[in-house]
């Protein structure tokens, strides 16, 4: 459904110097510089996968995203989606696509959303009957019916979130990009969409390509993970995969019953790195292939009164990831 | 495209346009009641002032009621908000969501021109339904003449917008495209006899203007309206009028093809 080939992005702009003498020189005569967004990303995304796109300000996320939408050109590289180049915008391209944006609204702000359906119901050639039962779901799904004939910017941020969601998802798109939709929501909110998400998945089966900085909506949403790191695909693997590969060692966890100053912080270098220590908590990173032993010995030596081994946090491998500069982390 | 995508723009726009209701009262009275009696005293200042009882082939009355149908014309052919809209789209990302629409940009946006002239009509109504009874009826006014001039305004509407669409896409280069808006307003207002009647620049001028595009915006349809233009002329009129829209139109195209080629989708 979606295919990237060595797909990137330069970006030109100029460069002014601060200062009154700056702002003089650069009426004349103005630097530029070629900024690098995308570098020659290469994927694959079929129908029905939730791909997370994953990265820090400025990695190149939403770049690559509208280079997929069509929104822009890219410098070099190829792509296709539905089988169509997006930045060549065929209308039979557009008509099954969508792009949801957190920080940018669609709808017409002066006028209740159900205007804004109406004209998308046109826009999109949606029939009568198909564009209805869709509203009725999407509306009922989202629990914003009421909600429907109330002008857009009296709505709260949650009710404008899930109407952006409808007005994108009203023609049955079979491409979505969702760049940051739960942004600035609060939680219930936020586990709102992912619900909606997930349910909307399963019913129509579309390619979608999530970005997020909550990695709870990845964590939720997707099987699978692009990291991206300065522009360059850095991962492309499964969710499992990506602590499989990044994070060597697990997190092991015993709180204690009390042991009047019989732990000590030597004893346990040998079974790992010491995180925490003290007569209540102990808290250990421990290679992987040394966690049931390091467990053991835990249990051998204190009076544990509970024991948790976890996997490292995906948001820590990730940041760990991203701040690693040209090479593994 | 389709006729029920035209209809729907063109009535969202409207419902729009028409949802702040002191916006609408105040533009009503500030474009049109506030122009209207400034015109007034200006007029009969100058003819005082000149002592003479006619300038440019108009007397007092007769120049009177020319700017009020300039003013009257202006309304229904320019609309700065939605040019402004075209540029402010560019800056703050507003074009991404009609890339991602199956309709030409520039249709929609000149069926919301339209849309935007429905508050304008009604402020028409109101406000110059009264002006023959303040100013009389033009002498030369007849129903051919008209017809002729709703024709030229159609064509000026268009025009304009056509004129205004690649100076507002040249904000896919430059970070300020006011500057340039200002130069087509004072030269079309200018040269298309909004500031005065044509008749008043010498007859060289005069040949020249006529094939320029901003006479078909402003002077051309209150000349026809006012009945100073027979259907020869006016035949000619329109066929300038529309041969600069082709040329126009193919001029956005091109803007258009250049600048989205290099869009950055700033804002999103």
């Amino acid at each position: 459904m979606i295919e990237a080939q060595a797909l990137s992005k330069t970006f030109t702009v100029h460069r002014k110097d601060p200062g009154l003498w700056g702002s003089v020189k650069s009426l004349f005569r103005r630097e530029k510089v070629h900024k690098h967004a995308v570098r020659e990303a290469t994927f694959r995304i079929d129908e029905g996968e939730i791909v997370g796109l994953v990265g820090a300000n400025g990695a190149g996320k939403t770049t690559l995203v509208k280079m997929l939408a069509g929104i822009i050109h890219p410098t070099r590289g190829d792509a296709r989606v539905l089988g169509f180049r997006p930045w060549e915008r065929d209308n039979r391209f557009r008509r099954q696509i969508a792009l949801i944006m957190g920080q940018k609204a669609q709808l017409w702000w002066d006028l209740p959303a159900a205007d804004s359906f109406l004209l998308l119901k046109e826009i999109y050639g949606i029939p009568g009957e198909r564009y209805r039962a869709n509203l009725d779901y999407l509306a009922r799904v989202l629990d914003v019916t009421k909600e429907l004939t109330i002008q857009v910017r009296r709505l709260s941020l949650g009710e404008r979130m899930k109407m952006e969601l409808i007005a994108a998802l009203l023609h049955g798109p079979r491409v979505v990009y969702l760049d940051e939709p739960t942004i600035g929501l609060d939680l219930t909110a936020q586990k709102a969409i992912r619900d909606f998400i997930l349910a909307y998945r399963e019913q129509h089966r579309p390619a979608m390509i999530l970005t997020s900085h909550y990695m709870e909506d990845i964590e939720r949403l997707c099987q699978r993970l692009l990291i991206l790191r300065e522009g360059e695909i850095v991962y492309d693997g499964s969710l499992a995969g990506v602590v499989e590969k990044y994070a060597d060692h697990k997190v092991v966890t015993a709180h204690l019953r009390k042991t009047n100053g019989a732990v000590t912080r030597d004893g346990l270098e040998a079974l790992g790195q010491v995180d925490a220590c003290d007569d209540l908590t102990i808290r250990l990173r421990v290679p992987r292939g040394r966690v049931a032993e390091a467990a053991a010995e835990l249990l051998r030596r204190y009076p544990v009164a509970d024991l948790a081994i976890e996997e490292v946090e995906i948001g820590t491998i990730i940041e760990k990831i991203q701040r690693a500069k040209g090479g593994a982390p | 495209m389709r006729w029920a995508v035209v209809r729907d723009l063109l009535t969202t726009e409207i419902r729009r346009r028409m949802s702040y209701r002191a916006d609408f009262w105040l533009s009503a009275f500030a474009s049109l009641a506030v122009r209207l009696a400034v015109v007034w005293f200006i007029v009969h200042a100058v003819f005082a002032g000149s002592r003479r009882s006619g300038i440019g082939g108009y007397d007092a009355q007769g120049m009177l009621v020319y700017y009020i149908a300039a003013i009257l014309v202006g309304k229904l052919v320019q609309t700065t908000e939605l040019e402004q809209g075209i540029s402010q789209d560019i800056y703050e990302g507003g074009l991404t969501r009609y890339l991602l629409y199956p309709v030409p940009y520039g249709v929609v946006k000149y069926v919301q021109q339209l849309g935007a002239l429905g508050p304008a009509a009604i402020q028409l109504v109101l406000f110059g339904a009264w002006l023959p009874f303040v100013v009389g009826i033009p002498r030369d006014l007849t129903a051919a003449g008209i017809a002729m001039g709703i024709g030229a305004i159609v064509i000026a509407n268009l025009l304009q917008f056509l004129i205004t669409f690649p100076i507002q896409l040249i904000a896919f280069w430059a970070d300020n495209v006011w500057s340039l808006m200002v130069m087509h307003r004072f030269a079309s207002a200018l040269l298309g006899g909004m500031l005065a009647p044509l008749s008043l620049f010498p007859e060289s001028a005069q040949r020249i203007l006529a094939a320029l595009p901003f006479r078909y915006l402003f002077a051309f349809p209150v000349e026809t309206l006012l009945g100073r233009v027979g259907p020869a002329e006016w035949a000619g009129g329109m066929a300038i009028g529309l041969c600069w829209c082709g040329i126009m139109a193919m001029v956005g195209r091109a803007v258009w093809r250049a600048g989205t080629y290099q869009y950055t989708g700033v804002g999103i």
